[in-house]
C-alpha cells in the first residue's frame, strides 16, 4: 500500500510516517497542498491520501478535489484538529473518513485497509 | 379583583421610588425616575389647570367690571330721578308763592284774615304747607297765619331771609327755628309800590318730602337722603344716622350734573355714591341728595355664585391632580419596570456573553494545544512502537531525540496554558495603566490562526505617541474582541482587517477596527447596537454582542460609532477616555 500524507504541521507529519513504515506502509510525507500536488502532477501515484484538513495555501478539501482529478482511483482519509466553525461544512461531507487529532494509530490503520480493500 | 388590590400598595408606593440597583443604571432610559414623575405631573397640571385659571380669573374680572358699570349707572339714575322729585316738590311751592305775591298786593297779603284764606287755598292746592307770613323790608314779621303764633319776630339775621334778598326767592335748609320743628322755609321777594319790598314765607313740613324721598328707595343695601353743603343730614338715613348727624362721606365738588362714584366707607367697605346738587329754577338750595349702596350687599349675588364657582373649580382641580398623579405614577412606574427588565435581561446577557467570551477562548486555546498534542501523541506512539514492533532500539540515540520532541510539545503547550491564565486574570474589574498596542496584538493572537486559514491580513497600526490609557482591562479586552469577532464574522477570505489608533485630543483616543468585507446596509446600521438584532440565520446569532459591546464602551464613559458601505466594508471608531473618571474607579 502506498500512502500520500500531507500535513503543514512538519514533525507531526515526520512522526505519523515513521509509524506508518514501521506497520510496512510506504508513506511519501508532503508540508503543503502544493508540494503533494506536484508530485502526483509528476506521475507518482498512491492508494490512499491522508490529508489535514487546515492548511496554509491549499486545505485538505480543496487539494482532495484537485487529486482527484490527476487520479480517480485514489482514496482519502482526512485529519482535523480543529472544529471550528469555518471547516464544519467541509469536515461535513467528508465525515465519515474524517479522523481527529490526537490520533489513535489504530484506527487509522484500520480505516486504510478498508478503503484499499474497496473497489 | 384580588389582582387590582395586589397592585393598589404598588400604586400607593411606587417601585421606582425606592430605586437602587446601582449596576442597573446604564441601561435605564432615565437617569431618575422620580425626577421624570415629578415633571410629568408638573407639565400635565400646568397644561390642565392654568388654562382654566387664567379663563375664570378674566371671567371674574369681566363680570365685576360689567357689574360695577352696571351699578354706577343705576346709582346714578336713582339719583338723577330722586333730584328731579325733590326739585319740583321746591319749585312748585315756590311757584305758588310768587303766583300769591303776583296776585295780592301787600296791603291785602298783611290783612290776617285773607292770609289765611291764602294758606288754606295753598293747602288745598297744594299740601305740605304749614303756615304763610308776610315779612317786611326790615326783617319783622308782620302778618302771620298758621299754628303758631310767631308775629312781631325778627328775622333780618335769618340765613334764608338774607339769602332771599340777593335771589329774589330762597329755600332754606332744615331747621328748627324758633318753634322747635324740624321744617324748610320758602320765601319770595316781591316789591311794594313805594320801592320797599317784602318776603312773603312759608314754612313746610319736612315729612312730605322725607315720603318723596323714601319713595325712591330700593332694597335694604341702599340709601337715599339730603344733606346740606357741610355734610350735615337734612332727612334721616339708614346707614348714617347718628348723634351728630354728620356724614362721614367726603363730599364731592359741585356739579349741577348727577354723578356716581366707587369709594369706601368709614369700614372700609366699598360704597356706591350717586349724587345731586338740589337746584330751583328760582334758587339755589343747600341740599345736596346722596343715594348710598353697599356693593357688597348688592355683589352678594354674584359673589355667592362665584364662592360656588369656586368650589367647583377646587374641586375639579384636586380631581383633575389626583387622576394626573395616578396616571403619571403607574405609568412612569410601568416605564421602569419595562426599562428595569429590560436592564437586567441586559446585565444578564452581558454576563452570559463574557461566560461566552470565555468558552470561546477555552475552545480557541483548545485548538491550539490540540496540535502540540496530536506531535505528543504521534511522539509517544512512535516510541511505543519502538520498543513494541522493533526491540533492537533499546539504546537508540533516537530516543532521545524522540524524547526531546515530546517535551518540546509540552513546553509549547505549557505556554499556552500560561497565555490562556493571563487572559483570565484580565477579567478582574478594575481600572489600570493599559498599553492598547499590547492589548490589540494579544487579542489578533486568538485570531491568528483562523486569519492563517482563511488569507485574512491583519494590519495593526497602534502609533508609541499614544499613551497608557487607565481603563478597565477585561472590558476593554472584551470590546476589542467583540468588534475583530464581528470583523471576522463579516470577510471573506482574502480579506483585511485593519486596527489602528489615534489620539482625538489630549483626553481622549479613538480606535479604529476596519474590515474591508460585506457592510452594513443602511437600514441595518442604526439598528446595530440594539440588543437581539442579528442578521445571521436562526440560532448562529444572538444579536447581542454589539449590543453588549456598547454597553461595555458606555461603562467604560466611552463611544462607539460605525460607517459602513454595503460591499466596501465597516468602519467601527471606539473612543476612549484616556483616565477614566475618579468615581467610577474601584
Amino acid at each position: 500500500m502506498k500512502v500520500l500524507l500531507v500535513d503543514d504541521e512538519e514533525k507531526f507529519a515526520l512522526m505519523l510516517a515513521k509509524r506508518l513504515e514501521l506497520r510496512g506502509i510506504n508513506t511519501a510525507v508532503f508540508f503543503s497542498g502544493e508540494q503533494a500536488l506536484g508530485t502526483v502532477e509528476q506521475g507518482n501515484r498512491f492508494d490512499v491520501a491522508i490529508l489535514d484538513v487546515k492548511m496554509p495555501g491549499i486545505g485538505g478539501i480543496d487539494l482532495k478535489r484537485r487529486l482527484r482529478q490527476l487520479d480517480e482511483r485514489m482514496k482519502f482519509v482526512f485529519l482535523t484538529g480543529h472544529g471550528s466553525t469555518i471547516d464544519n461544512a467541509a469536515v461535513d461531507q467528508e465525515v465519515e473518513n474524517c479522523l481527529p487529532k490526537p490520533l489513535q494509530i489504530d484506527v487509522l490503520i484500520e480505516a486504510l485497509n478498508r478503503l484499499t480493500e474497496e473497489p | 379583583m384580588t389582582d387590582a388590590l395586589n397592585k393598589f400598595p404598588g400604586v400607593m408606593w411606587p417601585r421606582f421610588h425606592r430605586n437602587n440597583d446601582e449596576h442597573l443604571n446604564p441601561y435605564y432610559t432615565f437617569q431618575d425616575y422620580r425626577q421624570t414623575w415629578g415633571m410629568t405631573i408638573f407639565i400635565l397640571m400646568t397644561t390642565a389647570l392654568l388654562p382654566l385659571i387664567v379663563m375664570t380669573l378674566i371671567y371674574y374680572q369681566l363680570i365685576e367690571t360689567s357689574i360695577n358699570t352696571e351699578s354706577l349707572l343705576r346709582t346714578e339714575r336713582l339719583a338723577s330721578n330722586a333730584r328731579r322729585a325733590v326739585t319740583f316738590f321746591l319749585e312748585e311751592r315756590l311757584a305758588a308763592l310768587t303766583f300769591t305775591v303776583n296776585e295780592m298786593d301787600y296791603d291785602q297779603l298783611t290783612k290776617p284774615e285773607s292770609l289765611a284764606e291764602v294758606l288754606r287755598n295753598l293747602k288745598l292746592g297744594f299740601g305740605g304747607l304749614t303756615d304763610l307770613s308776610v315779612i317786611a323790608e326790615t326783617g319783622t314779621q308782620v302778618a302771620y297765619a298758621g299754628p303758631f303764633n310767631l308775629e312781631g319776630k325778627d328775622y333780618s339775621h335769618q340765613p334764608w331771609f338774607m339769602e332771599c334778598q340777593q335771589h329774589n326767592a330762597c329755600v332754606s335748609e332744615i331747621f328748627s327755628g324758633y318753634r322747635d320743628v324740624p321744617h324748610i322755609v320758602v320765601a319770595v321777594k316781591s316789591m311794594r309800590p313805594d320801592g320797599r319790598f317784602f318776603v312773603l314765607r312759608a314754612t313746610l313740613e319736612t315729612e312730605r318730602l322725607i315720603q318723596t324721598l323714601s319713595s325712591y328707595k330700593t332694597g335694604e343695601h341702599a340709601d337715599i337722603f339730603l344733606v346740606n353743603r357741610n355734610g350735615l343730614l337734612q332727612t334721616p338715613s339708614q346707614f348714617y344716622e347718628g348723634e351728630s348727624h354728620q356724614v362721614d362721606i367726603s363730599l364731592p365738588a359741585y356739579s349741577d350734573r348727577t354723578k356716581a362714584v366707587i369709594s369706601t366707607d368709614r369700614n372700609g367697605q366699598p360704597i356706591l355714591i350717586g349724587y345731586a346738587f338740589i337746584e330751583t329754577a328760582m334758587a339755589p338750595t343747600s341740599f345736596i341728595l346722596m343715594v348710598v349702596k353697599q356693593k357688597a350687599g348688592m355683589m352678594k349675588v354674584w359673589l355667592d355664585l362665584r364662592s360656588n364657582i369656586n368650589w367647583f373649580f377646587g374641586i375639579s382641580a384636586v380631581i383633575i391632580a389626583i387622576v394626573i398623579t395616578l396616571t403619571s405614577t403607574v405609568m412612569v412606574n410601568q416605564i421602569f419596570h419595562a426599562d428595569r427588565l429590560k436592564a437586567e435581561t441586559m446585565v444578564a446577557a452581558e454576563r452570559n456573553c463574557q461566560l461566552a467570551s470565555i468558552g470561546q477562548l477555552a475552545a480557541g486555546v483548545a485548538h491550539e494545544i490540540n496540535n502540540p498534542l496530536a506531535l505528543i501523541n504521534e511522539t509517544a506512539g512512535y516510541v511505543k512502537d519502538l520498543f513494541t514492533l522493533k526491540h533492537q532500539y533499546k539504546e537508540d540515540t533516537e530516543l532521545v531525540e524522540h524524547i526531546d520532541s515530546i517535551i518540546d510539545a509540552v513546553a509549547r503547550c505549557g505556554t499556552i496554558t500560561r497565555q490562556l491564565l493571563g487572559f483570565a486574570r484580565h477579567f478582574d474589574v478594575h481600572a489600570q495603566p493599559i498599553n492598547l498596542n499590547d492589548m490589540v496584538t494579544d487579542v489578533i493572537n486568538f485570531h491568528k490562526k483562523e486569519a492563517e486559514y482563511r488569507n485574512i491580513k491583519i494590519h495593526v497600526d497602534i502609533p508609541e505617541t499614544i499613551p497608557l490609557i487607565e481603563t478597565d482591562r477585561g472590558k476593554l479586552q472584551q470590546i476589542i474582541l467583540n468588534l475583530v469577532n464581528n470583523a471576522f464574522q463579516a470577510i471573506d477570505n482574502g480579506c483585511s482587517l485593519g486596527v489602528w489608533a489615534e489620539m482625538e485630543d489630549p483626553e481622549h483616543v479613538r480606535l479604529f477596527i476596519r474590515d474591508n468585507g460585506c457592510g452594513i446596509s443602511e437600514d441595518h446600521l442604526n439598528k446595530i447596537f440594539e440588543p437581539f438584532f442579528t442578521t445571521k440565520k436562526e440560532g448562529k446569532g444572538t444579536g447581542l454582542g454589539l449590543s453588549i459591546t456598547y454597553g461595555l464602551v458606555k461603562k467604560l464613559h466611552g463611544n462607539i460609532t460605525v460607517q459602513s458601505r454595503t460591499g466596501q466594508g465597516t468602519t467601527f471608531v471606539v473612543t476612549l477616555p484616556v483616565q477614566l473618571k475618579e468615581e467610577t474607579r474601584v
